[in-house]
């Protein structure tokens, strides 16, 4: 079989050396999916942000005020980095991103606490930075509340209540959180699982449509038909099935890296996440082999690929999610293979339930692999005829 | 005469932008259309009314109450009362449901006894989100609720000492230039930048590929008949920054308008900081275009970078808390400065002094950009890499003097 000019493998090997003969390739197959591997996992290799600038306003300067800073800053996620003299200096330091927030305690906090006259602290973060202002607001939300909470249970426990009774009169119904599957609310857990797919199906995409559309450009298409006997549907799995390989190879390094090395939840194993994964390989493969077949021009095909690579990424639905998009872009993830990836991930690998209840989302990433049978026709007649426009 | 041989350039190219679909695209498409996408995207800042469960194994008056309540804050919608745990985790697993309020059967028992009761809240971990919506929903209820209870228990003191009692000290919440804490003053800033450098590399980009497959097949390309470089690479990127100038008052200013977002810029501020940052993309852009060898591979090369880039600026995962060496290889990205400055110019009202770390790293940015492409430029165009080239250049001038020099004889000659 080998050896030959004709054929599957034949084009396999044509592919081969053309990968090979261009940087190009190299770049955009393996460094720029493991260079991201490698960032986002790093980057937020702590899981939750810690120590995160913060400061204080205290025009009280009492033994109250004192203490509540202390208790502050022995939070794991707040450090006090420096006392501001009033309000204006502190939100200059602010705008000039030295902290993320800060507590103000007004003067005569302590005598009013004493005297019963209900004094008001508050706490500002900078909502530019939307995390950090959320996780330093959780921290000084529940030291204000303890603060509160303390004066009120020294009260309690001077009129003779025991502490059990005081902490039932203080907090009558308490909240239990339990976040399943990811009770640490671990960042990386959170983004990466989904961005490192999301980088490598971006790549998919670009590398898919360009390989196939340039052929057309250099005018080796017909060469390349003919070797699959003008069946058109045996040159493109042909000639894209290297590339998968290839890809397949990255999906493994994500996969090993994420639930091997990093110990993230796959509560299912390993291996619905890598059927997972390498189902999104070949229906981002089919879904781009649809659009270069679709669109006989190198750089609008390409340039939708790309919009659709993008454009997954949020619309997947993990950062910010599915349901609080208008409804026409409800409606349109459902074109997005990354979307049925990221379901997959949040069933099988952070809750770890039945495979029967992903099935669907895996039957919706092959219906994108099976994709190119409508249009495919439409390539191989491009083929022949095209001419290139830049 | 450099003036005049900057302009002719700055001409030039832009006539090769204008007669190009593909740059244009990249120059004015993008940056007009995906704004509006994202800013559509995110428009509703917040997830409202999550959809939750409930297993209530009091059903007492208070357990009703309190899931009464839940279900009328904007966070959270009830959508099934469910019989037991079992039934509840199939509706989530189903992605009906996002959470789970469980009320434990002694619920009432113990407050009537006046102990501390506990109820428990399952979260799906697929987005913080829902987690938030459903912690801030339930909290918001059960706060509520506590002080309903604590005044009750405490009927014979007059309501001032109620208050007193229940909160010794009160306290406020106030996020300061994001009043909702929402997603689209907090992203769409970094994104408006990131386009505006992005769709510049992709731009430059094509615009060298181009210039690279007509050299390979032996065609005359800009810069040549000039001999000073300087000049070449200064009226192209006034080229650009002429077209970014309509671009980014577009993107930076229109946009944010046209969503209703936070705009607490000050004209002079936003224009003394977003030139540089223009600049430092247009000389970074030129920079890495040398790496281009046709129109196309500039997609595969750089449009993948803007997702981490995003990360790099630290709107998202703060700086604070990136490891030294991403911190370091950002500083090296115009947009890394570039959101950081806008967004709190544009969303925090900073003023340039407030600024002034990120709008002078810009401008280092640009004269390292700018010294490095020129580098490259000397040596890419001046080398004998590609044979071929200089010669038909020579050749060119050559016949160009021939010509001018030949009509100028007949002119003359025709006077006589």
């Amino acid at each position: 079989m080998f050896g030959t000019k004709q054929g599957f493998w034949a084009i396999v090997r044509r592919e081969i050396v053309r990968m090979q003969s261009r940087p190009l390739y190299g770049l955009s197959m393996i460094f720029a999916p493991l260079f991201c591997f490698v960032f986002f996992t790093t980057l937020m290799g702590e899981g939750l942000p810690e120590s995160l600038p913060a400061g204080v306003v205290d025009e009280d300067n009492t033994s109250v005020s004192r203490s509540i800073l202390r208790n502050l800053d022995s939070y794991q996620q707040t450090e006090i980095i420096k006392q501001y003299p009033d309000f204006a200096h502190a939100r200059e330091a602010m705008q000039r991103n030295e902290i993320y927030g800060f507590f103000y305690i007004p003067k005569g906090t302590q005598e009013k606490a004493s005297s019963q006259q209900q004094p008001k602290i508050s706490i500002y973060t900078n909502g530019t930075y939307l995390i950090p202002s959320s996780l330093l607001y959780r921290d000084m939300k529940t030291m204000a509340v303890m603060a509160s909470a303390a004066v009120g249970r020294e009260i309690l426990l001077a009129k003779g209540a025991n502490m059990d009774q005081a902490m039932g009169f203080l907090q009558p119904i308490k909240m239990d959180m339990r976040p399943l599957g990811n009770p640490w609310l671990n960042y990386n857990v959170y983004l990466t699982n989904t961005i490192l797919p999301a980088v490598l199906a971006l790549m998919i995409l670009m590398v898919t449509c360009f390989s196939i559309h340039t052929e057309l450009k250099d005018n080796t298409a017909r060469e390349w038909i003919s070797m699959a006997n003008d069946n058109i549907l045996k040159a493109v799995s042909a000639k894209l099935f290297p590339q998968t390989m290839t890809f397949v190879l990255m999906a493994l390094i994500y996969l090993v890296l994420l639930y091997g090395w990093l110990g993230f939840p796959h509560n299912n194993g390993f291996l619905p996440m890598f059927v997972a994964a390498v189902l999104l390989i070949l229906a981002s493969q089919g879904f781009a082999v649809f659009i270069a077949s679709a669109i006989p021009s190198l750089r609008w095909s390409l340039s939708l690929c790309t919009l659709w690579g993008v454009l997954s990424i949020p619309i997947s639905g993990f950062s910010f999610p599915v349901m609080g998009m208008p409804d026409a872009l409800q409606a349109l993830s459902y074109l997005f293979p990354l979307r049925y990836y990221f379901l997959i991930y949040v069933d099988q690998a952070l809750n770890g339930i039945p495979l029967y209840y992903s099935a669907w989302f895996y039957v919706a990433l092959l219906a994108f692999t099976i994709m190119p049978l409508v249009d495919i026709h439409l390539l191989r007649k491009a083929a022949h005829e095209y001419t290139y426009l830049p | 005469m450099w003036v005049k041989d900057l302009l002719d350039v700055t001409g030039k190219e832009l006539r090769s932008i204008l007669s190009d679909v593909g740059v244009l695209v990249f120059f004015i498409i993008v940056p007009v259309l995906y704004p509006l996408l994202y800013a559509y995207l995110y428009g509703r800042e917040v997830v409202r009314e999550v959809p939750v469960v409930v297993v209530d194994e009091c059903r007492s008056a208070t357990s009703r109450e309190f899931l009464r309540k839940c279900d009328a804050t904007p966070d959270l919608r009830i959508i099934s009362y469910c019989s037991d745990m079992e039934e509840a985790r199939n509706l989530i697993h189903r992605h009906k449901a996002y959470g789970l309020i469980h009320i434990p059967s002694e619920f009432e028992n113990t407050l009537v006894q006046g102990l501390q009761s506990t109820v428990n809240l399952y979260c799906d971990m697929s987005g913080l989100l829902y987690y938030k919506a459903l912690l801030s929903g339930c909290t918001m209820v059960s706060l509520d609720m506590n002080r309903d209870i604590q005044m009750v228990r405490l009927s014979g003191l007059s309501d001032r000492e109620k208050d007193v009692m229940t909160m010794p000290i009160e306290n406020e919440y106030v996020t300061m230039f994001n009043p909702v804490n929402g997603f689209q003053a907090f992203l769409i800033p970094a994104i408006l930048i990131l386009v505006l450098q992005q769709t510049l590399i992709l731009g430059v980009s094509m615009l060298a590929g181009t210039e690279a497959e007509r050299r390979r097949s032996g065609q005359l390309i800009l810069g040549h008949e000039y001999d000073n470089p300087i000049t070449v690479l200064g009226g192209k990127a006034l080229a650009y920054l002429l077209v970014y100038g309509f671009t980014a008052t577009y993107v930076l200013c229109f946009v944010p308008w046209l969503f209703h977002m936070p705009q607490l810029w000050q004209l002079p501020t936003l224009v003394a900081f977003v030139v540089p940052f223009l600049l430092a993309s247009i000389f970074f852009a030129i920079c890495i275009s040398f790496f281009v060898r046709d129109r196309e591979s500039c997609f595969l090369l750089f449009v993948f970078v803007s997702v981490p880039l995003i990360f790099m600026s630290g709107i998202s995962w703060p700086t604070s808390n990136m490891p030294a060496f991403w911190k370091v290889l950002a500083q090296f990205f115009p947009s890394t400065h570039g959101v950081n400055g806008f967004a709190r110019i544009n969303t925090s009202g900073a003023l340039l002094q407030d600024v002034r770390m990120e709008s002078l790293s810009l401008w280092i940015l640009t004269g390292i950009y700018f010294m490095l492409s020129l580098f490259i430029y000397e040596r890419m165009y001046r080398s004998d890499k590609m044979p071929g080239v200089e010669f038909v250049l020579a050749m060119r001038t050559h016949a160009r003097k021939n010509l001018r020099e030949m009509s100028r004889d007949i002119k003359s000659r025709l006077k006589k």
